[in-house]
């Protein structure tokens, strides 16, 4: 059994990974235990706000990378620890028996050299799929520069892996990351998308990476814009086939003359998570959602800024709008378009109506008509005013380094 | 006029007959809700109608009984009468209603559903087990609806090999999966002996609770959102010997 300050130390060490998504996978139970829930599970939620899904842990926080932002870069002086694949695997099965958990997610430090950490952590994905018979879920994080032969057989074993692509550009990653570059993140990624292609297109025996694959991107510690990060987002999806693609807003662990000392609000990461499922759910594209060097703007949802760049399409009538515009109308999400779809079948929709079956129309009554009735503001200014009204106090925030593009450029070529 | 249930399936079907075509009537399985000046009725079960009504509402919507097993689980005091009134709706109709959003009844009936549904869908993250010195799982709980049965299949699926007990504190019974058959049964209070090393994954799995929280992002506000206050009470994460939220 793992100690606990080994298990604080692991655990530490992996808790600024944002992915803990337990979905996308139906692996069946065929004796032992676990499977998959494909909707995914959350188990448990800490005072953050973030659910608990996965153990999330590394195997080793002893690490040969520097990388300017990481807490366990080899310059830092912290006390080293490992597990062995006998003790997470041991943990994992502990924990999952008593639904603490719904899988393992298993990151690790490079320690000695990228093959020997690939090595070890397939080691043990095998030990819980063959010995333990787990089936549970287990989202395994690849390791840049490891062996190809070693990252297809991992693929194997796990239900989702991810490379973390760390930062929005080439250059922030060449400063902040030396050891990692873009090729070293992006091969395996392309490589582990062409085999599971040809996985599928065989139809061969097992699974591989039934829950795809996801990365992950600090914001705000390098100074790329929300219309860069956005476009990269839609590049990834599109490219890549990644299943998401998670935004962890920089929090100042490390003290380094090159990053920020103060951390990232909250409300640019939540900002870009929103643009992300426009990009996903709404049918949104980048181009759409915030011109190249601007960043989204923090008093307004990237939905209602879009709906007031576009005013020539509203209002819409509720009881005659595709599914297409109803899911671009400020307020109304999947569920609220469903709802509508399916109660117009059988009576014409009024404002009423739409109240009684919680459809939220503090923003969407500026952008619809129901049964031809209006009962938003009238002019453009008034529905900026409303809609703006009362997100202002959380916004104001302190202004960060970057706020202006020429101080950007001049962070990222050195000057500044 | 008030149609007083004893809370079955059998005795609601029945109530419903006599009460359909009676607009203002009331169906209820909790005499506390008498109001003054109404004459009450007590429908004892009658097997012969309630299939009878069964088999009718079937054929109008032939998954409608799902409905009804949802409805009459949920933990509302008045989920007799949302279901009288979304019945009443498809008598009439003859037809599915289900998706008649804009129709109060229907409104009434699919929150009433959802609520249910989605407290199964929470348990199945939220419930905890203690490994007993047999090695079987015990895991109590008092939840909002009377669902313990309906938790039993997801676990069955992910856990065959082990045994476990459903206990629903608050409704004084158990959901049992003897490693081959599972079954209802009434239980009080379940004795347990721990294995010799729950205690110890216990104390790990707070460590590592505290461990993965980042406390400068605190959103208490979030987290009670997901996961109410009411769900804490049988997780070990929140019997930790130092008080960790304060």
């Amino acid at each position: 059994m793992i100690d606990e300050r080994r298990l604080k130390i692991l655990t530490e060490g992996a808790k600024y990974d944002v992915s803990c998504s337990s979905s996308g996978s139906k692996r069946k139970n065929t004796g032992g235990m676990g499977n998959g829930y494909a909707a995914g599970c959350c188990h448990s939620f800490t005072p953050d706000g973030r659910c608990i899904s996965l153990l999330k842990i590394l195997m080793s926080n002893d690490c040969v990378y520097n990388c300017k932002y990481c807490p366990n870069r080899l310059d830092a002086d912290v006390p080293r620890v490992s597990a062995s694949p006998e003790e997470i695997a041991q943990l994992t099965i502990d924990f999952y028996k008593r639904n603490y958990i719904e899988g393992l997610f298993l990151s690790s430090a490079v320690e000695k050299s990228p093959d020997y950490t690939m090595e070890r952590l397939v080691r043990t994905l095998k030990l819980l799929r063959n010995q333990y018979r787990f089936h549970g879920y287990i989202h395994l994080k690849g390791i840049p520069r490891a062996d190809e032969a070693l990252i297809h057989e991992a693929a194997q074993y796990a239900d989702r892996m991810s490379y973390n692509i760390e930062l929005p550009s080439e250059r922030s990653l060449k400063l902040l990351a030396p050891q990692k570059s873009k090729e070293s993140l992006l091969l395996p990624m392309r490589k582990l998308a062409e085999d599971s292609a040809v996985f599928k297109e065989e139809k061969r025996k097992g699974l591989f990476l039934p829950a795809g694959q996801t990365t992950q991107m600090i914001v705000g510690a390098s100074p790329e814009t929300d219309g860069q990060i956005v476009r990269l987002t839609q590049s990834l999806y599109r490219g890549l086939g990644l299943k998401r693609v998670y935004y962890s807003s920089y929090v100042p662990v490390v003290h380094d003359s090159l990053l920020p000392d103060l951390p990232v609000g909250q409300l640019r990461e939540h900002r870009l998570y929103q643009a992300d499922w426009l990009l996903r759910f709404y049918g949104f594209t980048a181009e759409e959602i915030a011109p190249e060097n601007e960043n989204l703007p923090l008093d307004l949802d990237p939905k209602c800024a879009w709906a007031l760049r576009n005013l020539q399409l509203f209002p819409v009538e509720v009881n005659r709008a595709p599914l297409e515009m109803l899911l671009r109308v400020p307020g109304i999400g999947g569920r609220s378009a469903q709802k509508i779809l399916q109660a117009r079948r059988y009576t014409h929709l009024t404002f009423e109506h739409l109240q009684k079956m919680r459809v939220v129309l503090k923003r969407a009554r500026h952008f619809i008509t129901a049964s031809g009735k209006f009962y938003g503001a009238k002019s453009e200014t008034a529905v900026r005013g409303l809609l703006t009204a009362g997100e202002t106090g959380e916004n104001a925030t302190q202004l960060s380094l970057f706020s202006t593009a020429e101080t950007a450029l001049s962070a990222l070529t050195g000057e500044l | 006029m008030i149609y007083l249930t004893d809370g079955t399936k059998e005795s609601f079907l029945t109530a419903f007959l006599l009460a359909f075509s009676d607009g203002d009537a009331l169906v209820s399985s909790s005499p506390t809700q008498l109001s003054l000046g109404q004459k009450t009725v007590f429908v004892s079960a009658d097997a012969a109608r309630a299939a009878r009504a069964e088999e009718r509402l079937l054929s109008f919507d032939k998954d409608c009984m799902n409905d009804l097993s949802l409805l009459l689980r949920s933990g509302m005091s008045g989920r007799e009468q949302i279901a009288f009134r979304y019945f009443r709706l498809l008598a009439l109709q003859k037809r599915p209603v289900r998706d008649m959003l804009a129709d109060e009844d229907v409104l009434c009936a699919s929150e009433c559903i959802r609520k249910v549904t989605y407290e199964i869908h929470r348990l199945h993250g939220f419930v905890r087990f203690l490994e007993s010195a047999s090695g079987a799982l015990y895991a109590p709980l008092s939840p909002d609806n009377d669902v313990v049965d309906l938790l039993v299949p997801h676990f069955r699926s992910r856990l065959p090999e082990f045994p476990f007990v459903l206990h629903d504190v608050k409704r004084k019974k158990a959901a049992v999966y003897d490693g081959k058959n599972t079954f209802l049964a009434p239980l009080e209070q379940a004795e347990v002996v721990l294995s010799a090393s729950e205690q110890a994954w216990q104390t790990l799995w707070q460590r590592y609770y505290k461990s993965v929280n980042i406390p400068q992002r605190e959103r208490l506000k979030q987290m009670k959102g997901y996961m109410p206050v009411r769900y804490w009470k049988f997780m070990p994460e929140f019997s930790s010997r130092e008080p960790f939220l304060t």
